[in-house]
């Protein structure tokens, strides 16, 4: 029986039955493969959607104060947090990723939103009283109290028109000059902001202090007795929970407004600029009005994500607003993949919650578990190396990202012609003189 | 310089005393060129005789130090190019600008962009209207990418057809912006004798059943000649000899122009 | 205040500025180098000063021990050493940054390369935060603050002509080492051309090390010098870089002299605008003006002061 056995390992036989054992593993994926694309596109959504939505309620399940490495889970406060950052590497997403402009200063646009929040909803227009649709706020409360949804909307308006106005004469310039010109306004914004507490006398944006407190989300009470929906966000017993189902609402309907953008005219001239802009022109494309719209868009997103994380936390401070913010966002992207909306949400995620309390945690286990007791260190400090790191390696070594475009997917799946490297580095610049005359460096080569 | 061949009523293209200079440099010197509607003409010369320059000229990439351009009864000559190309003209490029990380059939629907209408808020919300414009864009586009001679690509990315399809996807592109002028800069360059003739074909395919002018420049004479309806040749950035392909084929200034002086004596 | 009402307000202000502006000379002209040859923006060199400046002030302290009591020998032989060691330092930090990062990318798009540097921007300066901390770093007064001159109310002291005196010949130096050596020549051909220069037989590769070694020693000298007057912390770097990197766009990106130009004007304008209090904004809004400042620029006059209008395009 055992020499049996033994002469099956190698025998004919043996391999036939390990070669069956194999394929059915090929069969389950043949099987998941021959299933219609939407579905499997849908599930994985489905199957992601189910487990985010319902983490206030397993979280208190989940092993905490010991877990290797990470220490403990995010709380739903922390939560709400990186699905905003998230929300707005979103938004980067389509100036960067799609339209490839590269922009240094989207923390303006976060400004702009978030003190728009503030200027909406919060008793900072002493001079004025004007209440429509707030809630939690008493009714002879000075200041302009309007609907925080409402105010999401203005916000985003606000900051789109603030996109356009800094696009008008910064998008014509070339790539590394509009970069830098985007971080100019990246930073004079934010300075603004912490400066204008007395231009001539009035005050925009009460100075250092910043803008506080800003109104909650809330539905107000004829709401709340037809259908039971929460009153006023802060007041509520579980606000974090409300702040958080309500922050991955807006995730996904900005994630949904992109996908449908990239999937759009609009969104195939955002990926032709990218790709050569020179040729785009030359097809119709009226390149000024269409990179204008990615910033808007852009804008629009990033000053929803603003104001509602102005309200979350309740006032819009200048200290929450730097450079770093810009590049830890563009981090994010390029973490992602540029151009890949999930590549993006996922790096997202990661990096949000790495700043919001991961690498304090992981800094933390590391210290006890790790590093001798004389030997401490905070990891938390050197987050800005870390993304510096990350940018760096990933430029170098995987530029695609994460999870790359579904484009480059596609090529992968198929077994493509081209390397994983060489599609990004083949993007022509576009302001060569003599376009279409001179050859471009790693243009498509002759096959066939 | 000679008289157009036709009244200026149907001429589609004037271009009158166009000139450009590059600092000192003259790549086009005060020329004079028209291109007669449905024509199909060629322009000719060595390298470096401002061909392309003037391409970019006409398309709007360049802008002409002086001198005017007419197209289509518009003035053109400080147009951006996504003006010239919404007016009709379409363009392929001396070294080949597909966009490489978008799918063929993606390309030719960017070529449409400027006949689309679908804008923003439409396409967010999935409107009908956008919905259908997009399923016939795409049935549109698949019908071009037969008519070039494209089987089977429509998903592929660009940057991994083989050149020749590469070719005839540009071509595509540039028949989806519904131009009233094709411009054709070098479409052969790279291609062995037989895709040539292959591709020269589907250009002359392309000139009976679409009611357009094209404007080839090429290197190929044999392509040249065979082709077009009248000839004109640069030689640096000014026109020398304009007229039918056997005139330019036996014309002294041509020969020179290409072989040098010893050629002719 | 303006030359007539207070003229000895306006000069002190003016050599404030002349001496600021001095010291983001030799940053600008870092940026200005290795801009006129791969056309990129070191966004990390800001941080390259702030780190060899912050390991200067080490060096001057802990090391040499030097302060206001040692001789005057001693300090002037000290600080000779640390100019020394300084430039060295920042040579060779800058050039470890070309070689690990942007080589490898030299045929990439502009973009990646862009996006690179500021990546390798905020590693130097988790660098200097890692091994120098939040603190401000500054050296005892090395130099005597006695003045130099004093006409009327207009006082001048060593410590800002020793930036002058520093300053001044390392220019020459400078200007002598593009116009007359071979690598100068060789840095100027592959600017130009880099495909060209090398079918001329210049060695690219080693040529833009040289430039990255020369930014670097320059950005050296210049942390030393604002070491003088000033203090440097982690973050330092950043500010100053742009204001150096406005500077050198203001004078024409590639252009030395423009460099210089440029950086002494952003110097003066700075000095005016925090100087003078009743008048100005004042210092809470000097990086608002210079971003203004160089928005303006590059939407109005990309070509700076002194470049050249690159040949129209498109």
């Amino acid at each position: 029986m055992a020499r049996r056995r033994d002469r099956a390992r190698t025998s004919v036989r043996g391999y036939r039955d390990r070669a069956v054992r194999v394929s059915r593993l090929d069969a389950g994926a043949g099987h998941w493969r021959r299933l219609p694309r939407p579905v499997r596109t849908f599930t994985p959504v489905i199957a992601l959607l189910a487990i985010a939505t319902t983490y206030p309620f397993y979280l208190a399940s989940l092993p905490s104060g010991n877990v290797p490495l990470i220490y403990s889970f995010p709380s739903v406060r922390s939560a709400v947090t990186i699905l905003v950052f998230t929300t707005m590497a979103v938004g980067l997403n389509v100036v960067v990723g799609y339209c490839g402009l590269l922009d240094l200063g989207y923390v303006a646009f976060y400004a702009i939103g978030a003190y728009t929040g503030g200027w909406l909803a919060s008793g900072q227009f002493q001079q004025v009283r004007f209440h429509f649709g707030s809630v939690g706020i008493t009714h002879d409360a000075r200041g302009i109290h309007i609907s925080i949804w409402l105010v999401l909307l203005c916000a985003a308006a606000l900051t789109a028109i603030g996109g356009i106005l800094i696009g008008l004469p910064t998008l014509r310039l070339r790539g590394d000059y509009l970069a830098i010109v985007t971080l100019g306004f990246g930073e004079i914004i934010p300075q603004f902001v912490r400066n204008a507490d007395s231009l001539h006398g009035f005050d925009l944006t009460h100075g250092t202090f910043g803008i506080s407190p800003i109104d909650s989300p809330g539905f107000g009470n004829t709401v709340h007795r037809a259908v039971g929906l929460p009153v006023s966000y802060q007041q509520s017993f579980n606000a974090d929970r409300l702040f958080f189902w309500t922050a991955l609402v807006i995730l996904l309907v900005t994630i949904f407004c992109c996908i449908r953008l990239r999937d759009s005219r609009l969104g195939r001239a955002w990926i032709a600029i990218r790709e050569d802009e020179t040729a785009a022109g030359a097809m119709g494309i009226p390149l000024m009005r269409t990179k204008t719209w990615a910033y808007a868009i852009g804008a629009f997103f990033g000053g929803a994500a603003g104001a509602y994380v102005a309200s979350f936390n309740a006032g819009a401070f200048p200290s929450q607003f730097s450079f770093n913010i810009s590049v830890f966002l563009l981090c994010m992207v390029i973490l992602g993949g540029m151009g890949s909306i999930w590549g993006v949400v996922v790096a997202g995620v990661i990096l949000s919650w790495l700043n919001v309390e991961g690498l304090a945690n992981i800094g933390t286990w590391l210290n006890d578990n790790v590093f001798p007791s004389n030997h401490n260190i905070e990891v938390a400090k050197y987050q800005f190396g870390i993304y510096g790191v990350v940018i760096v390696l990933m430029m170098m070594f995987r530029p695609q990202g994460l999870i790359p475009e579904r484009r480059r997917k596609r090529e992968l799946e198929e077994g493509g012609h081209g390397t994983l490297d060489d599609g990004m580095y083949e993007m022509r610049g576009a302001d060569e003189p003599g376009a279409g005359e001179r050859g471009s460096p790693g243009g498509p080569s002759p096959r066939g | 310089m000679s008289e157009p061949a036709t009244t200026p009523d149907s001429n589609l293209l004037v271009a009158d005393d166009v000139r450009k200079e590059f600092g000192g440099l003259i790549a086009v010197n005060d020329l004079e060129f028209t291109i007669p509607e449905r024509s199909l003409v060629s322009l000719i010369g060595p390298n470096g005789a401002g061909k392309t320059t003037f391409f970019n000229m006409l398309t709007g990439l360049y802008r002409a130090t002086s001198g005017t351009i007419l197209f289509d009864g518009h003035d053109v000559t400080d147009k951006p190019p996504h003006a010239i190309t919404k007016l009709g003209v379409g363009r392929t490029f001396q070294n080949i600008r597909l966009f490489p990380q978008m799918t063929a059939i993606e390309n030719v629907l960017v070529g449409m962009h400027s006949r689309l209408k679908g804008g923003i808020v439409g396409s967010v919300l999935g409107l009908p209207r956008v919905r259908r414009e997009e399923r016939e864009a795409r049935d549109k586009a698949r019908e071009l990418l037969q008519f070039a001679g494209l089987r089977r690509v429509d998903d592929e990315l660009a940057e991994s057809l083989a050149y020749g399809d590469q070719r005839r996807l540009e071509v595509a592109r540039a028949l989806a912006t519904e131009p009233k002028l094709l411009l054709l800069d070098e479409p052969t360059a790279g291609m062995n004798p037989q895709e040539t003739v292959t591709f020269m074909e589907f250009v002359a395919r392309l000139r009976e059943q679409r009611p357009l002018a094209i404007l080839l420049i090429e290197h190929d004479m044999k392509v040249v000649m065979g082709i077009s309806e009248r000839v004109t040749v640069l030689d640096y950035g000014e026109k020398i000899a304009e007229g039918t392909p056997r005139e330019i084929q036996t014309d002294e200034r041509v020969i020179e122009a290409y072989l040098g002086k010893a050629a002719t004596h | 205040m303006n030359l007539y009402k207070t003229p000895t307000d306006f000069f002190n202000v003016f050599l404030i500025g002349l001496t600021t502006g001095s010291v983001y000379a030799l940053i600008a002209l870092g940026y200005t180098l290795v801009y006129g040859i791969l056309q990129l923006i070191n966004f990390a060199h800001g941080d390259v000063f702030a780190l060899t400046g912050l390991f200067a002030s080490s060096l001057i302290a802990n090391r040499f021990n030097l302060d206001e009591n040692s001789g005057a020998l001693v300090i002037l032989g000290g600080l000779a050493a640390v100019f020394l060691i300084a430039m060295i330092f920042g040579a060779v930090v800058n050039a470890t940054i070309e070689l690990v990062a942007y080589r490898r990318l030299r045929s990439a798009p502009r973009l990646a390369v862009l996006i690179t540097a500021v990546g390798m921007s905020f590693i130097v300066q988790n660098i200097s935060l890692a091994v120098f901390d939040v603190n401000f770093r500054s050296v005892p007064p090395l130099i005597s603050d006695a003045n130099v001159f004093s006409i009327g109310g207009v006082h001048y002291n060593w410590q800002a002509f020793f930036v002058i005196l520093v300053t001044a010949p390392v220019l020459v130096v400078l200007s002598w080492l593009v116009k007359n050596t071979r690598q100068g020549k060789a840095m100027r051909a592959t600017s130009q051309d880099p495909e060209a220069s090398a079918m001329m037989g210049i060695n690219v590769n080693r040529t833009i090390s040289f430039t990255f070694l020369l930014a670097g020693g320059l950005a050296g000298i210049g942390a030393v010098l604002f070491l003088v007057e000033f203090n440097i912390r982690y973050d330092t770097g950043f500010e100053l870089g742009l204001i150096a990197f406005t500077a050198a766009v203001l004078g024409g990106i590639g252009n030395l002299t423009g460099a210089v130009l440029g950086a002494v004007l952003i110097g003066l304008i700075q000095a005016f605008n925090e100087g003078l209090s009743w008048f100005a904004p004042g210092s809470d809004w000097t990086r608002s003006i210079v971003f203004g400042l160089l928005i303006a620029i590059l939407v109005f006059r990309p070509e700076g002061l002194l470049g050249e209008r690159t040949p129209e395009g498109a």
